[in-house]
């Protein structure tokens, strides 16, 4: 991209619209929501959830991309181009210098050519995720191919090597736990128990990372035409999804459970705070992304009303997959809980050899109850494996993130008629969702790297995308080894979460307080030919930054206070997940992760002030007398 | 049927018996009598030799289930005589041979098997086992159920290992999409690096003729008549590689 060619753009308003909500809505949406529905009493959660919405995701998402359309026009040469009262206009107080300063940190700028260290911490954040996240790409391509065979294998236990049963791992868990940890992964004991690449994972992420580039190779000219189907498509498959899912045996129940509000949790502080940290991610606020989405955008396009729309079709789409997922949620409970009694129904059939009419699933109990009268001593040798068969203790089993999409889903989706479509169809959607997310993570690295002057020079976009893409592969080859899903859960849950908090805030800072809430007021009039109102006024600058400060504070103190941070590992012997503690050096992995991402920000903004202090070049000194004037 | 008259060698060998219970809804069986003393106490629940079968017919198959009777009692004493005969292939096995008693309504009983040279010597359960499982797919169609339907306590049915295609199937579906990925990906890399050199060859065309326009003008020191049609670019000036 050399410095005379005009600055790629979306075909139309539309394409970036889409890109956005491909991007928005993602894997989070589908499990991550219906988790904390359940967690937090159901429909009720939906208010906090739109309040915390209003107060802090709109507004946030408005600034995000009110800096990146702004600032796509980073040359001087550019300002120039169009006026050269404009151009002159940028240096007109020390303030804006400092604006310029803090959007290197938490925004962006291509400043005068030189190397711009635009959002080092969002790269840094960014490229966390996308070695990772492409690993969830990659599961989904294994299960999507292996659905189409005629048993789905996680519908059956294999038989063990002596034939003469199912194996005993298989036995003691389920055959989709089974199929999860030990054919998808082959997950070892714990995080220090190493082992070798699983080659089929190894080339599904191949096949997954080929694909990001496939769609990024040429800038979002290519990026723009994916972005209406991997926006579009998982719609299509959630509605088909809705109309089977609430059409299932037993769907009812889930979604009575849903729907059955729990009002006394919303006096848990935790709700809330739950809340705006959904919010907060299912967003994508930070990352870079949006900023380097709309960095593509015409100078005059309406993000304002584009803000609104994407903000709210992310929020539309969670409560949509919340319906589905809890009338999967209710048909699994059922099917499960009549399974329970189909068990216990043939347990007293075979024990006291009654005809086989006479117990039906719905008497079974009564049954219990009349034997435990005529025939206690023959029934108490049966206590052990008399299992109470609980629906309500079905339905209550919240299962989030990968758990939920490739455990309790397949699961549910193996006893569907014609599962093999149902499956296929599923993992389309999965598919689309993650991809739609890698792609704005991959474009949030890609963007700043193109337009460091000294690589652009030398290297040409596809090169340079498709190094970037090897890179991030080779390094993510490392979550398909054995302990691979303790290194990916760790990522997760601390690689992106805290930093992003800490990001955005300093972003919202910097632009309502450093750079000043009115000079931002006259670029949006600049962009849109109308100031913001009110309500953005007062969100951005108050409500949004002490509601980020204060779950800033609040997750420091869990932090901090939270002990030892443990996690989830398979024990194959027991057949179920055991919480472990993690040993020093992923302990201070993770500290790691947390420090080098936060600590850009201080890092930079040092950087900056030296070299501000120390004149490098002529230009630069002219541009200081600029300055003074 | 009244078996009591019958003599014992006509195959009518047979004994029911079933746990009255006060739920009971339907008498599948009739109390008989007819069995010789001698038959009564070879056959008995926990017998050494002896095997409990379970049929579980509704189960297997709900709408079109048919009535456990006697008829198919004997049936099934049949297709056990057929196993016993296809396992030991000299020895004429009958249907007096097979020896059932404790029937329940869960339909549930007990069966012996005597040798056909001596009626009062049992079978050993090995050989059963083995007769039984040689046939298990024989006996299983003659009822319409299946290893689970038609269950011989303790002869655990032999798993059939699950067929392995030569290659997987996953391995199939992701040839083909990775294949595509890559034509994709090179077809795109291909085009760009052509475009490139169009723009590039168009960009040296342009210099060329804007050197040529210049060159001339000041070697003639008029301007060139007409303005020079990129229309029609003279390909024969550059060699093409």
């Amino acid at each position: 991209m050399s410095k005379n060619a005009p600055r790629d753009e979306w075909d139309n308003p539309t394409q970036f619209v889409l890109a956005c909500v491909s991007y928005a809505v993602g894997l989070g949406n589908v499990w991550r929501f219906p988790y904390l529905c359940q967690m937090h009493g159901g429909g009720g959660f939906l208010i906090p959830y739109i309040i915390m919405l209003v107060l802090e995701g709109v507004p946030l998402f408005y600034m995000e991309l009110a800096v990146g359309q702004k600032m796509r026009l980073g040359s001087i040469g550019a300002w120039s181009a169009i006026s050269p009262y404009l151009g002159g206009r940028i240096f007109s107080t020390p303030r804006h210098l400092l604006f310029v300063c803090s959007s290197q940190l938490g925004g962006s700028s291509y400043f005068l050519g030189e190397v711009s260290l635009r959002s080092l911490a969002s790269i840094v954040t960014s490229m966390y995720l996308c070695l990772y996240y492409n690993v969830i790409n990659a599961w989904s391509f294994w299960y999507l191919f292996h659905s189409f065979q005629s048993v789905l294998p996680w519908a059956e236990c294999p038989v063990n090597s002596n034939m003469s049963g199912p194996i005993e791992e298989c036995e003691r868990a389920t055959p989709t736990q089974y199929f999860f940890y030990r054919s998808t992964l082959n997950i070892s004991g714990s995080i220090e128990e190493n082992g070798g690449i699983h080659t089929g994972q190894a080339v599904c992420l191949l096949l997954a990372w080929a694909i990001v580039y496939l769609f990024i190779v040429k800038g979002v000219k290519s990026t723009g035409k994916v972005v209406y189907f991997t926006a579009t498509f998982p719609y299509v498959v959630l509605i088909i999804y809705l109309i089977r899912g609430v059409t299932l045996h037993g769907a009812a129940n889930g979604l009575m459970y849903m729907v059955t509000p729990k009002m006394e949790q919303l006096a848990n502080p935790t709700t809330w705070i739950n809340a705006a940290t959904q919010i907060f991610f299912s967003l994508g606020l930070g990352f870079g992304s949006l900023i380097a989405f709309a960095s593509y955008n015409q100078y005059n396009n309406n993000f304002e009303k584009q803000a609104v729309v994407v903000s709210f079709i992310n929020s539309g789409t969670s409560i949509f997959a919340s319906v589905v997922t809890f009338s999967i949620y209710g048909f699994k409970a059922t099917f499960n809980y009549e399974s329970c009694l189909e068990r216990l129904r043939l347990l007293l059939m075979n024990t006291f050899d009654i005809a086989e009419g006479a117990i039906s699933l719905e008497n079974v109990n009564q049954w219990i109850a009349d034997l435990n009268r005529t025939q206690p001593e023959q029934l108490s040798s049966l206590l052990d494996r008399l299992q109470t068969c609980d629906l309500e203790a079905e339905l209550d089993t919240a299962v989030e993130g990968t758990g939920l999409a490739f455990i309790v889903y397949s699961e549910a989706i193996k006893n569907m008629p014609v599962s093999q479509l149902w499956s296929v169809l599923y993992f389309i959607m999965l598919l689309l969702l993650g991809m739609g997310s890698m792609l704005g993570n991959v474009i949030a690295v890609l963007t700043p790297i193109n337009e460091l002057k000294f690589i652009s020079r030398n290297m040409s976009t596809e090169t340079l995308n498709g190094l970037v893409c090897l890179f991030c592969l080779l390094l993510g080859l490392g979550f398909t080894t054995r302990s691979g899903n303790y290194w990916f859960t760790m990522f997760n849950d601390y690689g992106a979460t805290f930093s992003l908090l800490f990001i955005v805030l300093i972003e919202v800072i910097s632009v309502c307080f450093i750079y000043g809430i009115r000079r931002f007021e006259k670029d949006v009039e600049d962009m849109l030919g109308h100031r913001p109102n009110r309500y953005w006024k007062i969100m951005l600058a108050g409500v949004s930054p002490i509601l980020l400060i204060a779950l800033f504070l609040f997750y420091m103190v869990k932090y901090i206070q939270g002990g030892t941070p443990m996690y989830q590992a398979w024990d194959k012997e027991l057949g179920k997940s055991v919480m472990l503690e993690y040993p020093p050096y992923a302990q201070a992995f993770i500290g790691l992760l947390l420090v080098s991402s936060v600590s850009c920000i201080p890092l930079v903004a040092l950087y900056t002030y030296c070299r501000k202090r120390t004149p490098v070049s002529g230009r630069r000194e002219r541009r200081i007398s600029t300055v003074s004037t | 049927m009244a078996c009591g008259v019958l003599p014992v060698s006509s195959g009518c060998a047979t004994t029911h018996s079933f746990a009255s219970a006060p739920w009971a809804t339907n008498g599948v069986a009739k109390m008989q009598n007819g069995l010789p003393v001698l038959a009564q106490n070879l056959c008995h629940p926990d017998s050494a030799n002896g095997y409990k079968v379970r049929i579980s017919i509704k189960t297997a198959l709900s709408d079109k289930a048919y009535e456990w009777n006697e008829n198919e009692m004997y049936f099934f004493q049949a297709s056990l005589a057929f196993a016993m005969r296809t396992y030991h292939l000299t020895k004429p096995y009958n249907v007096n041979n097979i020896i059932v008693c404790n029937e329940t309504q869960r339909v549930s009983f007990w069966f012996v098997v005597t040798s056909p040279d001596n009626h009062t010597e049992l079978i050993s359960k090995a050989e059963v086992e083995e007769a039984v499982r040689k046939s298990r797919h024989r006996i299983n169609s003659a009822f319409l159920l299946t290893d689970k339907t038609l269950e011989f306590i303790d002869i655990n049915p032999t798993l059939v290992p699950p067929a392995v295609p030569d290659t997987p199937p996953w391995l199939i579906v992701f040839g083909v999409v990775i294949g595509a990925v890559f034509a994709g990906i090179i077809a795109l890399l291909v085009s760009a690096v052509l475009q490139k050199r169009k723009k590039a060859k168009d960009r040296m065309e342009d210099e060329q003729a804007e050197e040529d326009i210049h060159v001339n003008g000041l070697e003639n020191g008029i301007g060139l008549d007409g303005a020079y049609n990129r229309g029609f670019p003279d390909d024969d000036r550059f060699t093409k590689l």
